[in-house]
């Protein structure tokens, strides 16, 4: 079985290898067969890596345990849930992963491709290929999956306990497929450079595989902080560890990236820096990895640190290297005519929009490489804590989301003055009003105030588009409320999916602010039958009760919480579980979310007797809408990728017309200038 | 892409207001990432300063009191890896260098256990003792614990 998986990656290589030449002589050569013939050659590498991903999953449900990894990641007791997810669990199997994400992506976008960009998507598919050399050869040579053990343990030492939690079993294949996928857009960014095609076709062509790219960017940071809030039993979801920072930076590269190529698709400006954004993301991914695997930067978690790092840092430098050369080779090609007019403009909206993101990203790049860089200039290694990254980061945020009611309402070019007042008026004073009222009901941190006046501007503006949008239907087709809202938002996906995502962005950063200012903390030591009090509930503690099983054991408490009557509302059940295998305890936390606020209640400790136990309970205020929103942003997205009709018509009379067509197809959500 | 000169001053005040952010951020928020052995080195200009310090958790110095939620241990240098094979080069039995931490209020993280590696936050107060306000486990992916030899 395991010489299989052998082969099968050293095949896959040879494919991988075999594309990129058949590729790029089909495309320079101007010879079909020889680009299918490299298409081919993909969906075969595909196939092979599918093999050994299959190949693994088999030693792991076997416990094979004469396998280094199925010994050193699964144990016969693990649940079979788990014995799946330990794919990713460590090292070698998640590179695996990766790579079949990887060659998956690629096969579709050569399928996508196959009659589609024959100048770029070649050259796009022998990058694609060329990046997964880079890690077919870190499996065949470096961290080979499929090495034996001289003699096989009667039991494998089992998966970490922490992982052992279904928000870890998605966390990291959201995050991977995150990172893969942006590589689609990126390749097709470097195609654009090589070929020289510099219009906007490699952005369109990959417009959907970009925002694919962020839904599962945004899904996977927002499942590992879940996993954080449920798991780790500190009742903060967020630390700024260099792991946590190396997902969020390319999350917001992407986001501006997103943005900015929408001026590029209307105004025909940017051009460099979208090809600069994308070509940040895809660094950034590979940063992350090379973060995580390198252990150069201590990180509190570093799950799958190895041996990786230089491998991981060269070829991330080789990147940047060609791609800056490519950048600066086309650089007199890429000026457009195109110039910005004014302030008052929602491409200047939008370019602010992008240097707050891209700063954001930096300082979280700077916190996070800084001890290495003190360590190199100073020979002392200095670090900065959550203080620095909330310090700086606090204030753009807000710019952000000032930005995310301007941009949206505000025109291309220039808006006079009378426009403005008409489309901001009403949005101002109600962010005003509700500045007013939380004011006046006690609230007094100036940033919580222009937090809330803010969002409440944003979501004023968001409902006045709707509003108008519905009315304008109603008025032209004459529909009923419900149905002008269904077909506005079809009809608009793009343009609307992307107003549901800054609702949810917006709900997040309430959860945020009021998680980050508002959080009370309890702890107490209690005897069976005591009660004790948290904001306006009361927690009375009824007994410790034990449980064992074959794979782990476990303290469980029960708790009583009486409402501010004195009515019980619900019991909890913080527990203390014990991993047997590795004798390794594991905090199980009790979790009542409202959306005012989440109860969180963690069994610290207890004594031999189990009449004794030690209780921190956290009362966070509206952190609930952090999960909200996260949700409303997964469904804008669904929203704005849906094929939509007027799209597909649109391509079709492109493609019947010319190869390279430069038509304007971006009609699709683009917002309705008045 | 032209960027007319105004728009270059605007997006030169964003990214002054960026750097000012990460700058004035520097100065109120840095702090000493020290090894146990560099901590014994500058045991003088330390006093009083805040630190991160990482260390193994010396085995038999472990008291937790669970009424209390108070962990003390002593936190002795981290030995060397041999960077090559990843094998640790043998402890000397008795280390001279470690410090005693008193970390109060907290739970003891899960993955806390003698032999552990962490990461202390705290400040270095009088006697070498380590007031602590946050203890961290740092979590290795692979436990090759027992494996029959």
């Amino acid at each position: 079985m395991t010489e299989l998986g052998n082969l099968a990656l050293a095949i896959a290589l040879l494919l991988a290898v075999y594309s990129i030449v058949a590729n790029i002589y089909g495309a320079r050569r101007n010879a079909p067969d020889f680009v299918a013939s490299a298409r081919h050659a993909i969906w075969s590498m595909c196939a092979m890596v599918t093999i050994a991903v299959v190949v693994l999953w088999v030693a792991l449900l076997r416990s094979d345990f004469s396998l280094e990894y199925v010994a050193a990641y699964s144990s016969t007791t693990l649940p079979t849930g788990y014995k799946i997810t330990a794919l990713w669990g460590g090292q070698q199997g998640s590179l695996l992963f990766w790579t079949w994400l990887l060659a998956i992506f690629t096969s579709i976008a050569a399928f996508q491709n196959r009659r589609r960009n024959p100048e770029i998507a070649p050259y796009a598919l022998a990058v694609l290929a060329g990046v997964a050399i880079f890690f077919l050869l870190m499996l065949n040579f470096v961290t080979r999956p499929f090495d034996l053990l001289a003699v096989a343990p009667a039991e494998g030492s089992d998966l970490n306990p922490l992982l052992q939690n279904y928000w870890m079993a998605i966390h990291p294949p959201s995050l991977y497929t995150g990172y893969v996928s942006a590589s689609v857009p990126f390749a097709f960014g470097a195609a654009a450079l090589i070929t020289g095609k510099l219009d906007d076709g490699w952005i369109r062509s990959t417009r959907r595989w970009a925002i694919f790219s962020w839904l599962f960017l945004t899904l996977g940071n927002l499942f590992g902080a879940r996993w954080a809030y449920e798991v780790l039993g500190w009742g903060g979801y967020w630390a700024w560890d260099p792991v946590e920072n190396a997902a969020f930076m390319p999350w917001l590269v992407m986001t501006a990236y997103l943005h900015s190529v929408m001026i590029q698709e209307r105004k025909d400006m940017l051009k460099v820096w979208n090809l600069a954004l994308i070509g940040l993301t895809f660094g950034l991914t590979l940063f992350g990895t090379f973060i995580t695997r390198s252990g150069v930067i201590s990180s509190v978690h570093s799950f799958t640190q190895s041996g990786l790092g230089p491998y991981f840092l060269s070829f991330l430098i080789a990147v940047v290297l060609a791609y800056t050369a490519l950048l600066i080779f086309r650089s007199g090609q890429l000026r457009g005519p195109a110039q910005m007019e004014s302030y008052l403009s929602r491409e200047a909206a939008f370019l602010f929009n992008n240097l707050m993101l891209v700063g954001i990203a930096f300082a979280v790049f700077w916190g996070t490489v800084f001890p290495v860089l003190s360590e190199a200039v100073r020979g002392v290694k200095i670090t900065v804590g959550p203080p620095f990254f909330n310090r700086v980061n606090a204030p753009l945020a807000l710019g952000l989301v000032l930005l995310m009611g301007i941009g949206p309402l505000i025109a291309w070019r220039r808006t006079t003055a009378g426009n403005l007042v008409r489309s901001f008026a009403a949005p101002v004073a109600f962010g005003v009003a509700t500045g007013i009222v939380a004011a006046a009901a006690g609230l007094r941190q100036w940033y919580v105030l222009t937090a809330f006046s803010l969002v409440a501007f944003v979501m004023g503006t968001v409902l006045a588009e709707f509003r108008r949008g519905m009315n304008a239907r109603r008025h032209m087709v004459a529909e009923r409320r419900a149905t002008a809202l269904v077909n506005l938002v079809a009809k608009n996906n793009r343009r609307y999916g992307g107003y549901v995502i800054h609702v949810g962005v917006i709900a997040a950063f309430v959860g945020i602010v009021g998680s980050s200012f508002f959080r009370t903390e309890v702890k107490k030591s209690v005897h069976e039958g005591d009660s004790f009090t948290i904001g306006s509930y009361t927690l009375r503690f009824l007994g410790l009760a034990e449980a064992e099983n074959a794979h782990l054991a476990s303290a469980t408490a029960r708790v009583e919480v009486l409402g501010p009557d004195g009515r019980e509302i619900t019991m909890m059940s913080p527990a203390k579980i014990l991993f047997k295998t590795q004798q390794q305890p594991a905090t199980q936390v009790a979790i009542r979310s409202t959306p005012a606020s989440d109860l969180y209640l963690v069994l610290a400790g207890f004594d031999d007797t189990g009449q004794n136990v030690t209780f921190e309970v956290f009362l966070t205020p509206l952190v609930f809408w952090l999960w909200a929103g996260g949700l409303l942003m997964v469904l804008g997205t669904v929203i704005a990728m849906w094929p939509n009709v007027r799209e597909r018509a649109a391509i079709a009379t492109v493609l019947s017309r010319s190869p390279a067509g430069t038509g304007e197809l971006a009609d699709v959500g683009a917002p309705g200038g008045d | 892409m032209e960027i007319r000169p105004r728009f270059i001053i605007g997006a030169g005040l964003i990214i002054l207001a960026i750097g000012y952010l990460i700058g004035n951020a520097m100065r109120t928020t840095s702090e000493y990432y020290l090894t146990v052995n560099e901590v014994a080195g500058r045991q003088g200009e330390l006093g009083g300063q805040a630190i991160r310090v990482a260390g193994r958790v010396k085995p038999g110095t472990v008291e937790w009191e669970p009424s209390t939620l108070t962990l003390k241990f002593e936190i002795m240098p981290i030995p060397d890896v041999d960077a090559g094979t990843a094998t640790l080069k043998p402890v000397v039995a008795t280390d001279p260098v470690s410090f005693r931490v008193i970390a109060a209020g907290e739970p003891k993280p899960d993955m806390f256990a003698p032999g552990r590696d962490v990461i202390v936050e705290g400040t270095l107060g009088a006697g070498g003792i380590i007031t602590a306000t946050q203890v961290m486990t740092s979590c290795a992916s692979k436990y090759k614990p027992k494996q029959s030899q």
